[in-house]
């Protein structure tokens, strides 16, 4: 279906006829979009395609999900139901829609508001074509956030730690190698965090042989 | 011996073979309560009871055995092989467990329920209906109505804290009666207040810098309350300063917002944390010596500045001027009239600052000839007066003994007294370390030694921070913290060429100290005392004062002996605050000018540190440690330098306990402090829980057949209509439906959470194991990998997820992430005010959109809370197979490992090092195990040579990066 040649259209989001009148459009500023013959309501990408679903809808047409579902076929990779959460009382339509979504290989995303539900649909679009790293942890690589990254993996140890230790000991191979004394000593650091601190750091990895 | 009180309590509470709950006055004693009770319960029916306090454990073993050695005790700890295990079920005596465990053990069977006839909780305030510990209870007393459940508490206003939260607790547990003792309960009060130990109350007066620092904190978190209440988002009449000192305070505030958290804005966040951070601010001045307290503050500066609401208020930079004052003064040589030393000093700095020159030239002409001019550091250091006021009534003490030694009254005291040690009691081992320091070498040489460590932590700043120093961008307060001075340009510059002069003059005298160490350390025969000369600057000066304050105390001190008499007739320590309430109306908060006079230059002379007075044997013990000092050490002078209401507590029960014992106690407060404030504070709010408590158990719907109308209670809420309900528990119930029992693998490590507990509730049976891949395997098809809202946010960030996503889908048909809210808190992300105009990468909606970009066979469920969980799994496992544990075990191990039969990797590893350890660089997945295999702890990892390191990581370019990145010099502050 998403036949549509040319390399414009690519570059934008295809919405079927039916959201015609949706507010949510208005929200859709980051990538452009146009009107297309679509079976899915938002064609995001070669793959990828969304549905709009609003939980209030739901529980008007409670079998509309399935339906629109069904006619999807197996045409995409990602199929997205993209549930607008507009219902106070949410428990039992999500229950539904999730069931829904799950058993017929689609991915639920829920979003609380018309601005949310568009700026998945523009992330989705935007990121098309984006490699992974941004969410396989590699994060700043300087100095401070990475020492503050391991340090803070022990509970309660927070950014103010970290700098106290840091200045207090110099580098990080003297803290893990500090003595309980010496940990206590520093301001702000209470028993608490001094034993979580020194057992993180002098009790073996494993427990038991 | 055994108090009466405690008897009492015991034989109330055994009334009742259900069992019973029991809120006593925090400092009663709770260990010697319960091993009263351990010891009359397993000689009355001799059987088998279970005893679950969440951490402490081992330390409470030893504890209840010292106190009846007798018992018999057992602790069970996951290193226990199953089948010693099992014995110890079975052996009818007291075990210790952490709930974690028993409740593995009850669901694997390896615990049988007919064994246990008791379950004991020490914990009752942290307890909730879906925790673990009322799922154990739950299990036990399905399959055996007989078992009583007994909770005990120490915590009354933790126990009231949310709605009915002890009627819920109690429902939760299958207790009908609930106990309550507080101090003021007649019993108790009679015994306690019988033959009171002698009470000597101190009010130590604050130095006049302290006293403009806890002003202005106080003024700032005034500030912060009222900005508070105008967002109109939490209830005003909790929001009092009063409050504002407890950290009950935080969950005060995080209770109303939680559920708004979304909804609230950057500034309110904030606020809320500098509340916190506030609170510390004002503990801290008490606690910690002049010199420590700068340092907390410079580091807080660094650490927060670019954040925090508070920071720009006018009445901060009081508290960061005040604070610095009380270590050094800055001075303009031409302004002081001293001296030599001081020559020497801006001689050096001088050299210094050449460099320097022409960049202030740039900024600001006019400043550039003062700096010409020189300046003058001067060491203030000043002290904290209690030190003077400890040492001073240590004195006293050693005096009167030998006055009474010599006079034959000895007797008495030697022989019960052993070796007569006086305890000291503080808050934390900080705080007794530096004492102890103070007493054995003086405390100028604590501050003096305080002092050296902070200039020299400048000074290794310097060579690694010079190239990017980050400019504050002027005062960004939100305008309501009531004066935040407009800086205009001018006054900037002159503002921060100041600074760094003074940042020269300290680097100026670090690097004369670090001199005179280089030039002690090499001739250290013939010039014993270069230090001191760096550091004569303000000699001879501020003696007049140190005199005054010590006149002062002896003042206030006489007061209190004066009234000795009296207040040892009523005693209850609490009471001494109103007697001296004239007195904290005598000390009016100093008004600093701006200009410091010379004669706070606070500098007494070396001498006056001489020994030449004789001290008693003193022992420090910190508050924190939680260690029965008091009945170890059998002190009869006891000096309270941190007061706190718990350890008063434990001083009555000590002394209640050893009748014919004479006991004197001293207690140190700072006169008109928060710390007064808050002791006394502490105590009213007690009284008040317990109020509130006995309000509450006077209109509590206790089912009378609890075992049944307790399960119907927690069903009915939680599952209408469901067809379910019959299965309560996976075998009980009587009727066996029709219907399969559902089955759900769960990971071991997932006992953190409610959700086994609730999917139990809800009639699933609940496979413990441990998983290398999800969390909760429920068919052969489906894994899931739960997420709470807080560990999605980090595990995103940490990678985490990604590869646990990696995993899922490799091994799973259909792999799913379980988004679960919590039910208290809003159900959704963000604001909408939070998302922005532009897609961003920080985003949680890009983070997810590129997740599931990835894996597009990850399916997502949006949980609104624990029981839509429960009940979506239950929909979801409708029409598929139920899962295979073996199989799942096997799941995603690396086959070189193979599955050790009853397998408990969970427990067997350091958690918090193995995730510590991941988190550093040139560690990857692939080579964390074999790190792990090849080096002990990460202190050993800490100084492994690179060699080796390249060896167990397979590679010298990881390990370089990993011994870069230990050994890198921190970028110190300023």
């Amino acid at each position: 279906s998403s036949s549509s040649n040319s390399s414009q259209s690519r570059n934008a989001i295809l919405v079927s006829h039916r959201q015609k009148g949706n507010p949510l459009l208005k929200h859709i500023r980051n990538v452009r979009w146009a009107f297309a013959d679509i079976v899915c309501d938002y064609l995001l990408g070669q793959n990828s395609c969304a549905l709009y679903l609003s939980l209030r809808y739901h529980l008007l047409h409670p079998d509309y999900l399935y339906y629109r579902i069904r006619e999807l076929q197996k045409n995409f990779k990602l199929r997205v139901v993209l549930c607008h959460v507009d219902v106070e009382d949410v428990v039992k339509p999500l229950l539904e829609v999730t069931k829904t979504a799950l058993l017929h290989d689609c991915t639920l995303l829920c979003g609380w508001s018309l601005e949310e539900c568009g700026r998945y649909l523009e992330t989705i679009k935007v990121y098309e074509n984006k490699p992974a790293d941004l969410i396989q942890g590699q994060m700043d690589t300087d100095y401070l956030s990475r020492l503050s990254h391991a340090l803070t993996t022990v509970r309660h140890v927070n950014k103010t730690d970290v700098v106290t230790l840091g200045s207090t000991f110099g580098s990080l191979s003297s803290i893990m190698d500090a003595s309980m004394e010496d940990l206590a000593r520093c301001p702000g650091i209470g028993e608490r965090k001094v034993k979580r601190l020194h057992d993180t750091f002098h009790e073996s990895f494993k427990r038991v042989v | 011996m055994v108090l009466k009180f405690h008897e009492q309590i015991v034989s109330d509470l055994l009334e009742d073979p259900n069992g019973g709950l029991v809120v006593l006055s925090s400092g009663l004693s709770l260990p010697k309560l319960l091993s009263c009770f351990l010891s009359f319960h397993s000689q009355s029916n001799g059987s088998h009871v279970l005893l679950l306090p969440p951490h402490l454990s081992s330390s409470l073993k030893s504890l209840l055995l010292s106190l009846s050695p007798d018992l018999p005790l057992s602790e069970i700890t996951a290193d226990l092989p199953s089948s010693n295990r099992l014995s110890l079920y079975s052996s009818n005596r007291i075990l210790l467990i952490s709930p974690r465990i028993l409740i593995v053990d009850l669901l694997t069977q390896k615990a049988q329920t007919s064994l246990i006839s008791g379950i004991i909780f020490l914990n009752a305030h942290s307890l909730s209906e879906s925790s673990t510990e009322s799922f154990i209870v739950r299990i036990v007393k399905t399959f055996n109505k007989n078992a009583s459940v007994y909770a005990f508490s120490d915590r009354p206003h933790s126990m009231v804290s949310g709605f009915a939260k002890t009627e819920r607790t109690m429902k939760s547990l299958f207790i009908k009666k609930l106990h309550l003792w507080p101090r003021f309960q007649v019993n108790v009060s009679e015994e306690l207040e019988r033959d009171p130990p002698e009470v000597v109350d101190i009010r130590v007066p604050m130095s006049k810098y302290m006293v403009g620092i806890q002003k202005a904190i106080v003024e700032v978190m005034d500030a912060c309350l009222k900005e508070m209440r105008k967002t109109n988002k939490v209830d005003v009449e909790d929001l009092t300063v009063e409050n504002g000192l407890f950290k009950s305070f935080d969950e005060i505030v995080r209770r109303q917002l939680d559920p708004i958290w979304h909804t609230l804005g950057k500034k309110t966040k904030q606020l809320v944390s500098d509340l916190k951070t506030l609170r510390k601010l004002l503990d801290y001045l008490v606690r910690y010596d002049a010199v420590s307290y700068l340092k907390y503050l410079d580091t807080l500066r660094v650490s927060e500045s670019f954040r925090s609401v508070w920071i720009f208020a006018e009445s901060s930079y009081k508290v960061f001027d005040y604070a610095k004052k009380r270590v050094y003064l800055f001075a303009r040589s031409d302004d002081t009239k001293n001296n030599k030393p001081g020559k020497k000093v801006s001689g050096k700095k001088r050299k210094l600052n050449e460099d320097d020159n022409n960049n202030d030239a740039a900024i600001a002409g006019t400043s550039s000839t003062i700096t010409n001019n020189g300046v003058v550091l001067q060491e203030v250091l000043e002290e904290s007066p209690k030190w003077k006021v400890l040492r001073e009534i240590l004195e006293e003490i050693e005096e009167e003994r030998q006055k009474q030694a010599s006079s034959g009254e000895a007797l008495l005291d030697v022989e019960e007294d052993n070796n007569g040690i006086i305890l000291v009691a503080c808050k934390d081992e900080r705080s007794c370390m530096q004492l102890e320091d103070c007493i054995t070498n003086g405390s100028q040489k604590v501050m003096r030694d305080e002092w050296q460590k902070y200039l020299l932590s400048k000074v290794e700043l310097r060579g690694v921070q010079a190239p990017q120093k980050k400019k504050p961008k002027g005062p960004k307060g939100y305008g309501i913290l009531d004066g935040v001075v407009p800086v205009t340009p001018a006054q900037n510059a002159e503002v921060s060429s100041a600074c760094k002069q003074e940042h020269e003059a300290l680097l100026a005298a670090a690097a004369e100290i670090k001199r005179n160490q280089a030039k002690k350390e090499k001739d250290a025969a013939e010039d014993p005392e270069p230090q001191v000369g760096s550091r004569g600057l303000g000699k001879g000066k501020g003696r007049g004062r140190t005199r005054k304050g010590t006149a002062r105390t002896r003042h206030s001190k006489n007061n209190d002996a004066l009234n000795d008499t009296e207040v040892a007739k009523d005693d209850r320590p609490e009471i001494h605050g109103s007697e001296n309430e004239g007195q904290l109306n005598e000390i009016k908060p100093a008004v600093i000018g701006n200009g410091v006079p010379g004669k706070h230059v606070d500098r007494i002379d070396d001498a006056k540190t001489d020994n030449s007075k004789q001290l008693p044997p003193v022992h420090f013990h910190a508050l924190e440690r939680d260690q029965p000092i008091l009945d170890v050490l059998k002190p009869s002078v006891i000096i309270v330098y941190h007061p706190d209401m718990t350890f008063v507590r434990e001083i009555e029960v000590y002394k209640a306990e050893n009748p014919g014992k004479k006991v004197k106690v001293y207690f140190l407060f700072y006169d008109a402090s928060t710390e007064v404030q808050k002791f006394e504070a502490s105590i009213r709010r007690e009284n008040g829980a317990f109020e509130s408590l006995i309000r509450q158990k006077s209109m509590m719907m206790i089912p009378v057949d609890q075992n049944d109308l307790c399960l119907g209670v927690n069903s009915s809420s939680e599952l209408q209509g469901s067809s379910s309900q019959n299965s309560i528990t996976r075998k009980a119930g009587g009727r066996k439906d029709a219907e399969k029992e559902m089955k759900v693998i769960v990971d071991m490590r997932e006992f953190m959470s409610s959700l086994p507990n609730v999917l139990h509730q809800k009639g699933m049976r609940i496979i413990p194991v441990t998983l290398e891949v999800g969390d909760y395997v429920l068919s052969p098809l489906i894994c899931v990998e739960r997420k709470s809202i807080q560990d999605l946010f980090m595990s995103f960030t940490s990678g985490r997820l990604y590869h646990q996503v990696e995993t899922m889908v490799r091994y799973y048909r259909i792999p799913v992430l379980l988004i679960e809210f919590s039910q208290d808190k809003s159900f959704s992300f963000q604001s909408a005010s939070d998302i922005g105009d532009d897609v961003t990468p920080t985003n949680i909606i890009s983070k997810l959109s590129l997740l599931v970009l990835h894996f597009p066979r990850l399916r997502i469920i949006w949980s609104r809370s624990l029981h839509a969980t429960a009940e979506i799994f239950a929909s979801l496992k409708a029409n598929q197979d139920e899962p295979d544990e073996t199989k799942a075990m096997r799941v995603g191990v690396p086959s070189e490992e193979g599955i050790i039969e009853n397998d408990v990797r969970a427990e067997n590893y350091n958690t918090s090092a193995v995730e510590f350890l991941r988190r550093l660089p040139g560690v990857t997945d692939s080579n964390y195990r074999s790190i792990m295999d090849g080096c002990k702890s990460l202190a050993e990892l800490a100084l492994l040579p690179i060699e080796n390191l390249a060896e167990l990581m397979g590679g010298r370019k990881a390990a370089q990066t990993l011994r870069d990145f230990l050994d890198a010099k921190y970028p110190t502050l300023l």
